[in-house]
């Protein structure tokens, strides 16, 4: 049996929804998943133990088990314990928000504890009230050393959402598995939906070093 | 014996420090510091000079003893309850440099220097950009005002972190070794700006291993080993003819190295 690339013309609106979807719920993520990753990294360098301790729980669960389950346990699970019916489409955001909460609670605890000793020594040698050298000093120059490592933690994210094909989103991945069944070519419609997501993940991860290489060069002292 | 007219502008009395039970540092320092005095400390490497610095300048706590800054209290522990009190309005009247320059590596040459200013005293800022231009300009980095620390060379970057602390007019400056981290050819431009601050009367307390340095710029000098003070006087004294043992030891030592 012969390849036939051309038979995915056909299905071109079905897989550009399907993508839709994907883009939408990976740029949802992103933006609740780094602001919560961001809150619970500070938790997890905190003074208080507790908070330490409930947000490294946390963090270890969710980077220690496959996403798989997680996604399975959020639409299943969760609607039966809050009493509540989920959307799809609010299943998803807060299974991939969790998930990206976690990863890059990481990126930020490492960020975080990069920014040296001696530059809190500085702040109190110049007098900074403490609030000044979090925002002005210590806060800056952990966000811009994340920056590459968040944008890698962006990429998997996209790759992951995938995932919610399984339970019944319709993203690029379901759409492709779809139309896979319905023509019989998986060969054909799986490595265009492949090349899709490589087509925007690739560019993401050479922007990561570049950024890396300029972000380094300007931070290092 | 007569009484000073004028309070000193440091007496620290019986400074004890030590990092954990094991390590014991300042084991009851007694220092007092004239006004418009140049105090030079020298000492082997480990004998708790950076750490005495770093007291003076209220970065590290202290087991036992106290310090007046100026006539008034500003830091002291009595040792029992574990607490050091500082004065953090009497330490903002203190600037100090350190051997690795600890520039915010995020901001612009002026922006370091303009942070504090506008953060501590809500200076406005077209006020402190142009006080920072001029200490730029005076100590010969009006070209690189908005450069990043990352784009200045090692005696670039100490002039800087040197006109930052100025920037909020401390009436004591601390410098702990600010050449040791520096290429042979660099040490000159730096040491060239804290003469220049000597000159206009600024009390200092330097901490060095560059004997001319020291020569040049004391007008009294401590050395320090073993966490108390061994000699203490004049720099032609201590420098030239030391009367303790030990002092004698490290002079020879040290300008054995140098010359
Ligand atoms: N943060 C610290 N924790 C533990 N020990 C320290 C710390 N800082 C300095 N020390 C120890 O204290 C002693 C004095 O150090 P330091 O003040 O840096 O000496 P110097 O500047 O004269 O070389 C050294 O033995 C050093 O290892
Ligand atoms: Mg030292």
């Amino acid at each position: 049996m012969a390849l036939d690339f051309s038979i995915i013309l056909r299905f071109q609106d079905a897989l550009l929804l399907g993508l839709w979807m994907t883009l939408k719920l990976t740029l949802i993520c992103v933006i609740l998943g780094c602001t919560f990753g961001f809150l619970v990294g500070l938790a997890r360098t905190s003074r208080s133990l507790a908070l330490r301790a409930i947000s490294s729980v946390y963090v270890e669960f969710f980077r220690g088990t496959p996403v798989l389950i997680q996604l399975f346990w959020i639409f299943f699970c969760l609607p039966m314990i809050l009493g509540i019916e989920l959307s799809n489409l609010a299943s998803g955001v807060i299974a991939l928000t969790l998930y990206m909460g976690a990863i890059t609670s990481e990126t930020f605890r490492a960020s975080l504890k990069s920014v040296g000793p001696e530059q809190l020594d500085a702040c109190i040698a110049l007098g900074l009230p403490r609030r000044n050298q979090v925002t002005n000093v210590i806060l800056p120059q952990a966000v811009l050393r994340a920056i590459p490592t968040l944008l890698s933690n962006c990429v998997s994210l996209f790759k992951e959402s995938a995932l919610v094909s399984a339970v019944g989103m319709a993203d690029l991945m379901f759409v492709g598995q779809n139309i896979s069944n319905n023509t019989a070519r998986p060969v054909e419609v799986l490595t265009i939906v492949a090349l899709i997501y490589f087509v925007i993940a690739f560019p993401l991860t050479r922007a990561v070093s570049l950024i890396e290489r300029r972000i380094l060069a300007k931070l290092a002292i | 014996m007569t009484a000073p007219i004028t309070p000193p502008l440091v007496r620290m009395q019986s400074l004890h420090k030590s990092y954990g039970p094991a390590i014991q540092v300042l084991k009851g320092l007694d220092i007092e510091m004239q006004p418009g005095e140049r105090l030079v400390v020298i000492g082997p490497s480990g004998g708790g000079k950076s750490t005495l610095l770093r007291v003076m300048m209220g970065l590290e706590k202290i087991d036992r003893g106290s310090i007046m800054f100026g006539g008034k209290p500003y830091i002291s522990s009595d040792g029992l309850d574990k607490k050091t009190k500082i004065d953090t309005e009497v330490r903002r009247s203190i600037g100090m440099v350190f051997q690795h320059y600890t520039l915010f590596p995020h901001l612009n040459v002026v922006e370091n220097l303009i942070l504090a200013p506008c953060k501590v005293r809500k200076e406005r800022k077209s006020d402190a950009t142009e006080r920072a231009v001029g200490l730029l300009t005076r100590f010969g980095l009006a070209g690189k005002a908005k450069a990043y620390p990352s784009q200045l060379s090692g005696g670039q970057k100490q002039r800087v972190a040197i006109a930052r602390a100025l920037m909020l007019d401390p009436k004591l400056m601390l410098f702990d070794e600010v050449t040791s981290a520096l290429d042979p050819e660099l040490v000159a431009e730096v040491e060239q700006v804290i003469l220049q601050l000597a000159a206009q009367k600024m009390p200092m307390m330097i901490v060095t291993h560059d004997m001319w340095f020291a020569k040049n710029i004391a007008s009294r000098v401590i050395f320090c080993a073993g966490g108390v003070v061994v000699e203490d006087g004049p720099p032609e004294q201590v420098l030239g003819s030391p009367k303790e043992e030990r002092t004698r030891d490290f002079i020879d030592r040290v300008f054995h190295i140098r010359q």
